[in-house]
């Protein structure tokens, strides 16, 4: 059973890939996206020197390099509707597999894309924002920043399988939810800026204790603390990929019972 | 000038969809995560740049996901051919419906200005009623120009969601939005004065301040002579579309 979902997993990757390739050219991704990247990091990063102050700059430039993972992940939201208006749906609950399976590996290109974006953001501005990092130790940050990936791709996933209902929501609802992460999850802020039935809410959300983890990190706090928020941060990605599974699972049961898995849109 | 008002009017009709008013749902959230910084640093009286930003943000993103996407999703739908057959001008309906895309995301503004207020109780003041009324009318006026020829390349483009996706937050810095053009790189400056949003987005602050807002007219002048060249770009991109569409059989895409 194991290698039969690896063997499904492995062909929604290479669709993953496949769809990446059709969305972009190695010119388009580095010159167009990439390069837009960077201008969004450092639109927010060139706040502090609006502030005057090198504290808030370096802040902002962390926060908003590493809510860029969150950001491309979170593109799991609109590309999980792309699969069901191709009209396959039907032969996914079908299948002997389960649906999750495929949707699980299906756009996970968006993870290698916020990782891999957001961790370049870092490395190309921090000399020009002055983050007084050495290379290695931001280096270390990047298997972090792939968990923040993977954290924000599983609520994505979660939301995605409710939205497949209401698949015109699709890009809306993954905007607005990205967006609640970059307000309350201590990107621009720190969290305890805001009231505490909020905070409250964040610490379950991704982002929140990796961001801490990185900015720990990055600052060369002690490892065990940086651990403590790792750790935290990984029981988010477990518990909304347990989310995720749980409204895939509902979306094939309620969809057999009231006959609305239909062949597209 | 029927043409032009029918479009107006069909404009209001179909902007009711959730996904064409998606700019002024993300609104308040931009605006929170912007004023958030100011407050938080203690500088509540720059809270009105932060307004100011979200407002560019919502009404560059309207320009682009919306206004610019009038002729392709006419191909799409394959109302182009009929479109261009007809005896009002395809310019007009452009023109129509793009100002009503505008005047609509201006509505940000209120919004944003109404959101820093509620949750963080900071109200910005303007103190140039004028100089702020003309600013927002030039605005419109050359946001409209730009809008045509977003319409126009995006259809040229052969990935027009890769160029709408990468013309976001290159803008959104060059307009001067958060933090003005008098302090970003030198070498950017040069830049973002050939962007009509950097000179609008200087008036508006100038006219919340209570020293005189110098040179008010010229500097509106040029927003509004830098929505007319786009305008004008945009206008021969939709010409050239128009006559290759009609040379090369593609009208119909749909």
């Amino acid at each position: 059973m194991i290698r039969d979902h690896a063997r499904v997993m492995r062909g929604a990757l290479v669709s993953a890939l496949a769809d990446f390739r059709t969305i972009y050219t190695w010119r388009t991704w580095g010159f167009a996206w990439l390069a837009r990247i960077i201008v969004q990091v450092a639109f927010f990063a060139i706040i502090g020197r609006l502030l005057d102050s090198p504290e808030k700059t370096r802040f902002l430039l962390v926060g908003n390099a590493v809510f860029i993972a969150v950001m491309v992940s979170m593109l799991v939201c609109a590309s999980t509707s792309w699969e069901r208006q191709t009209g396959t749906l039907p032969l996914l609950i079908a299948s002997p597999s389960h649906p999750f399976v495929v949707f699980a590996g299906r756009s996970a290109q968006w993870i290698v894309d916020g990782t891999v974006c957001s961790s370049v953001s870092l490395l190309v501005l921090g000399p020009l924002f002055g983050l007084g990092v050495p290379l290695s130790r931001v280096l270390t940050a990047v298997p972090v920043i792939l968990l923040i990936s993977v954290s924000a791709y599983c609520f994505g996933l979660a939301l995605a399988g409710l939205v497949l209902r209401k698949m015109e929501l699709r890009n809306l609802v993954g905007n607005l939810a990205g967006l609640s992460l970059m307000v309350f999850c201590g990107v621009q802020v720190p969290t305890s800026f805001w009231p505490e039935p909020v905070q409250a809410v964040t610490s379950v959300l991704p982002l929140t204790h990796g961001l801490h983890a990185v900015r720990d990190l990055l600052a060369g706090a002690a490892a065990d603390r940086v651990l403590v928020s790792v750790g935290w941060e990984l029981c988010v990605l477990v518990g909304w990929l347990l989310v995720a599974a749980s409204t895939f699972r509902w979306l094939a049961e309620s969809g057999r019972a009231d006959g609305s898995i239909e062949y597209g849109e | 000038m029927r043409t032009f008002f029918a479009a107006v009017v069909f404009q209001a009709l179909v902007l009711r969809r959730l996904a064409d008013l998606h700019a002024l749902i993300t609104a308040p959230l931009f605006t929170l995560a912007l004023v958030s910084i100011m407050v938080a640093a203690g500088r509540a009286d720059l809270a009105a740049h932060a307004v100011l930003a979200a407002t560019v943000i919502a009404v560059w993103n309207m320009a682009l996901l919306v206004s610019g996407e009038v002729v392709s999703g006419e191909r799409e739908n394959g109302s182009l051919e009929a479109l261009v057959a007809a005896p009002g001008s395809l310019t007009a309906v452009v023109v129509g419906r793009t100002v009503t895309t505008t005047v609509v995301s201006l509505l940000s503004l209120g919004e944003s200005a109404l959101v820093a207020w509620l949750v963080f109780g900071v109200r910005p003041q303007v103190h140039h009623v004028g100089v702020f009324a003309c600013t927002l009318a030039a605005t419109v006026v050359a946001m409209v120009g730009t809008a045509t020829a977003f319409a126009g390349l995006f259809v040229l483009a052969r990935s027009a969601r890769t160029f709408q996706n990468s013309l976001s937050y290159p803008f959104y810095l060059l307009s001067g939005a958060v933090v003005p053009v008098a302090l970003l790189p030198e070498w950017v400056q040069p830049l973002a004065r050939v962007v009509f949003l950097s000179w609008t987005t200087d008036l508006i602050r100038d006219s919340l301040g209570q020293a005189p807002v110098p040179d008010a007219a010229a500097r509106i002048a040029v927003v509004l002579g830098l929505g007319v060249a786009a305008h004008v770009a945009g206008l021969y991109a939709l010409s050239r579309i128009v006559n290759r569409v009609r040379a090369d059989g593609t009208m119909g895409f749909a």
